[in-house]
């Protein structure tokens, strides 16, 4: 299965400039990013519905577009699948009408039987003769793919496929789209600006932020190893903090943050050998911070690395999870705002310690739980 | 009661409205689809027939198609006349209705999501059958409010229709002229009968209007 | 789908081309372009016409401003019969008209009509300045005839700035006494050939109140039977015709 996409793009709006590049092998590509960096206006570039200003799009081998020589493929010849956030599904069109829509050129058997197909796989049956207006949300989203998957299309783009929906139906249909994708096997650029929904949806991840690219990585790598602040922000990523260079070492560096000198492990892709002294960013998992059980005697060392003490300054009760503010006992401001780290630890963790009293720890942070981010 | 009137008015009505929905529904595509320089000289000149004062538009009319005007010369070296026959009546009912149409179409048009016919557009769908498909059907309540309402207008048309064709009876004489013209001789037994026959042709198609409009898609 | 659209286009082409089918009634041997005021007359006339030559005749009536606009643009009029010399001289200048057909047929007269339901008769163009008379109704005097020897006589008399604001502008002389009739306007000044309707009372105005309305028609150079239309100009001036025009009100000078 071919589907190779490439794309090298720029386009000039007022007030926004794109310029972007990035490739992706036959799979499910990400594009994450906040709302307004250029994720839609790239896939309306692949669609062929609005026309880049500079440079080339390629999709299996064929040129869709190509400034420098002149071409430009307009959007039926290029046959794509295109899933609109919000679906655009045509509301004077019955369901089995909306999926077949793209099926004209094909004979009328052919047109029925692929419809047939595409309702049966997309769990739509008895529902051909309804109305968009009838169907609910989810519904909704499997016509709208069904409408794009039809057409058999060398590549399949999706705007914010799940943002119409509510959050519990949100994380079903998140992992039911996974599986159709999957299960069909065409290549896909998906649209996102929540962090989970691109980790569970696509095998590679490319960053935008105000119209550049600012990381390209399998979700991987991008989850464990945002390539600088920027990137970790656009991730949601808690405890996103600045310290000062103590020591750099190919495999470890020492940062001075707060009055403690931190463990991190260095970042294990590149060396990274920032000079002492120099400022660094780095962020720390709050689920990976250990508090430490008050009834087992002192900590061991080799076990608890980075040993810290603070004092709980705010709670949030999230249903399953805690999210705890701490803030440190050592003099000084506090990194983020009022609290210096944001810990998390499940209902049963909270309910043995009774955090709900004991407000006051001590505790550890494995020294690979701490990353860090290049500038 | 002579019917030629009632008669000739009808087939004008109905080949001028054939004319404006030819003319008039690309027109208004345009307008509410595509940015083009001249747009706003577009939209100006649609909307003048409606301001200016019909024998004005008349007279001007006349110049032109006249058998001194460039397009009346040009009509009889072909054989051809167009002013002071029923084609002239039609041209004037045309001028007069036709910003109805394409006032009514634009507005229904613009209110289409343009992502719908983006839509289409990926699916393979033509520029032709996107507007078919996708535009036509669910602007078609404002297309047949402007078309009703271009047909009467049509139907009543007079000041234009007076000096392009003329007040010729059983020959250019519509159904408004007619009326004017018994109403002048003072029969006004007759002016009644042809004027409520006029009344009756609206009130039936707006009837019909209303209740085509409560159909769903 | 494709189908369809494409035969709904074809069907609105065939319907809009149709003009081309609409069948007129036969020919009409003679058409004739008469000022409106001519109306009463010409109806009871031209039947004897058509009775005394066999031809059919078909009347148009209007204003004179747009007939001669019309027959200048290739109106299809034989012979034109207009309220006012004036017409027929332009349009005979600039060769549009047979100058030598050039006929006066009526000279026109101007009376006081007073509206039956307003009151009693007035008899003289003094009484007009009376405040119970709010408006009064004349013809266009900018492009009718009447209207302008209206004006002239109003002038005459020293009337015509303290009743302008009273005026109320007819488009043409049937428009004019419509005004009256329906008692819109409580009296005006119409032509006599028009004012012999049963809501209206009149008396005359002196003709040395203003230029002569001379009506003159003439027979159209690209008429196709010229003749004819020579023929009927005669028969408005022969002696049937006479005798239906003086009834109407219309005389030629030495009949008055």
């Amino acid at each position: 299965m071919s589907g190779a996409v490439s794309v090298a793009i720029t386009k000039r709006l007022p007030g926004f400039t794109l310029d972007v590049s990035w490739r992706a092998e036959q799979s499910v590509l990400g594009l994450f990013g906040p709302s307004g960096a250029g994720k839609t206006l790239t896939l309306q570039c692949l669609a062929g519905l609005i026309r880049p200003d500079s440079g080339r799009i390629v999709v299996d081998e064929r040129v869709f577009f190509d400034a420098a020589a002149n071409v430009d493929l307009s959007p039926q010849q290029r046959r794509i699948g295109y899933v609109f956030q919000g679906y655009a599904l045509f509301p004077h069109l019955t369901v089995v009408k909306n999926i077949a829509f793209g099926l004209r050129g094909h004979p009328r058997g052919d047109r029925a039987r692929r419809t047939a197909q595409v309702i049966e796989r997309l769990g739509l049956g008895g529902l051909e003769r309804r109305y968009p207006r009838e169907l609910s949300g989810g519904q909704r989203q499997r016509v709208a793919l069904g409408r794009a998957l039809a057409i058999d299309p060398a590549l399949l783009l999706l705007d914010e496929p799940l943002s119409a929906l509510d959050a519990p139906l949100r994380r079903t249909l998140r992992d039911e789209l996974r599986e159709i994708l999957s299960g069909w096997r065409i290549p896909a650029v998906v649209v996102t600006h929540d962090f989970t929904e691109a980790y569970r949806l696509a095998d590679r991840i490319v960053v935008y932020e105000n119209g550049r690219v600012i990381q390209s990585a399998p979700r991987a790598e991008l989850l464990w190893q945002p390539a600088s602040e920027a990137v970790a922000r656009i991730m949601g990523l808690s405890n996103v903090l600045r310290g000062t260079v103590v020591k750099a070492m190919p495999d470890r560096i020492q940062i001075l943050w707060r009055g403690h000198t931190l463990e991190a492990v260095n970042s294990p892709t590149r060396s990274y050998l920032p000079p002492p002294e120099s400022p660094i960013a780095f962020f720390i998992r709050p689920e990976y911070v250990r508090l430490i059980r008050k009834d087992r005697g002192a900590p061991d060392t080799t076990h608890h690395m980075n040993l810290m003490r603070g004092r709980i300054v705010g709670e949030a009760d999230f249903g399953t999870v805690w999210s705890l503010r701490l803030r440190l006992d050592t003099p000084g401001t506090a990194a983020q705002g009022d609290f210096d780290l944001e810990v998390e630890v499940p209902h049963l963790v909270y309910e043995i310690l009774d955090i709900e009293r004991d407000r006051h720890w001590e505790f550890s942070i494995h020294r690979g739980s701490i990353h860090v981010l290049p500038t | 009661m002579d019917s030629f009137p009632i008669w000739l008015s009808l087939r004008v009505a109905l080949s001028a409205t054939a004319l404006t929905l030819l003319t008039g529904v690309p027109t208004a595509w345009l307008l509410a689809r595509k940015r083009f320089s001249g747009r706003n000289l577009l939209e100006a000149v649609v909307v003048l027939p409606l301001v200016l004062p019909p024998t004005v538009l008349g007279y001007y009319l006349l110049l032109v198609i006249g058998y001194r005007g460039p397009v009346g010369r040009g009509l009889a070296a072909m054989g051809l006349e167009l002013a002071f026959t029923p084609g002239a009546a039609v041209l004037a009912a045309w001028i007069g209705s036709i910003a109805l149409v394409i006032k009514s179409a634009q507005a229904g048009f613009e209110t289409v999501d343009g992502q719908l016919e983006q839509a289409a557009r990926t699916l393979g769908r033509s520029e032709w059958s996107v507007f078919w498909s996708v535009t036509l059907p669910l602007a078609w309540r404002a297309v047949l409010a402007g078309t009703v309402l271009a047909f009467c207008r049509a139907l009543g048309e007079f000041g234009i229709t007076l000096m392009v064709a003329g007040n010729i009876p059983g020959r250019t004489q519509t159904l408004p002229l007619a009326i004017y013209d018994r109403v002048q001789a003072n029969q006004m037994g007759e002016a009644n009968a042809l004027a409520l026959v006029a009344v009756g042709i609206v009130v039936v198609l707006l009837f019909g209007l209303s209740r085509l409009a409560r159909l769903r898609y | 789908m494709r189908r369809s659209s494409v035969s709904i286009v074809l069907a609105l082409v065939c319907v809009a081309l149709e003009l081309g089918a609409i069948e007129a009634a036969d020919p009409p041997s003679l058409t004739v372009f008469a000022a409106a005021d001519l109306t009463f007359a010409f109806k009871e006339l031209a039947p004897r016409f058509e009775k005394a030559t066999g031809a059919r005749v078909t009347l148009v009536f209007g204003s004179t401003g747009n007939f001669a606009q019309q027959i200048r643009q290739g109106g299809p009029a034989d012979v034109f019969f207009a309220a006012d010399q004036s017409f027929v001289d332009a349009l005979s200048a600039e060769g549009v008209l047979l100058p030598e057909t050039r006929t006066l047929y009526a000279q026109g007269r101007i009376v006081l009509a007073t509206a039956k339901a307003f009151g009693p008769k007035l008899t003289d163009l003094r009484s007009l300045l009376n405040p119970q008379v709010r408006h009064v109704a004349i013809a266009n005097p900018v492009h009718a005839p009447y209207g302008r020897a209206a004006e002239q006589a109003l002038r005459k008399a020293g009337l015509w700035e303290a009743l302008r604001p009273k005026l109320v502008f007819g488009e043409n002389i049937r428009h004019t006494l419509q005004f009256v009739q329906t008692g819109a306007a409580e009296a005006g000044i119409v032509a006599l050939s028009v004012a012999n309707v049963p809501e209206v009372e009149w008396v005359t105005i002196d003709a040395a109140s203003h230029a002569p309305l001379d009506q003159a028609a003439a027979v159209v150079r690209k008429s196709p039977r010229p003749e004819l239309g020579l023929a009927f100009i005669q028969f408005v001036n022969g002696p049937e015709g006479r005798q239906i025009m003086k009834r109407y009100g219309f005389m030629l000078p030495g009949e008055f």
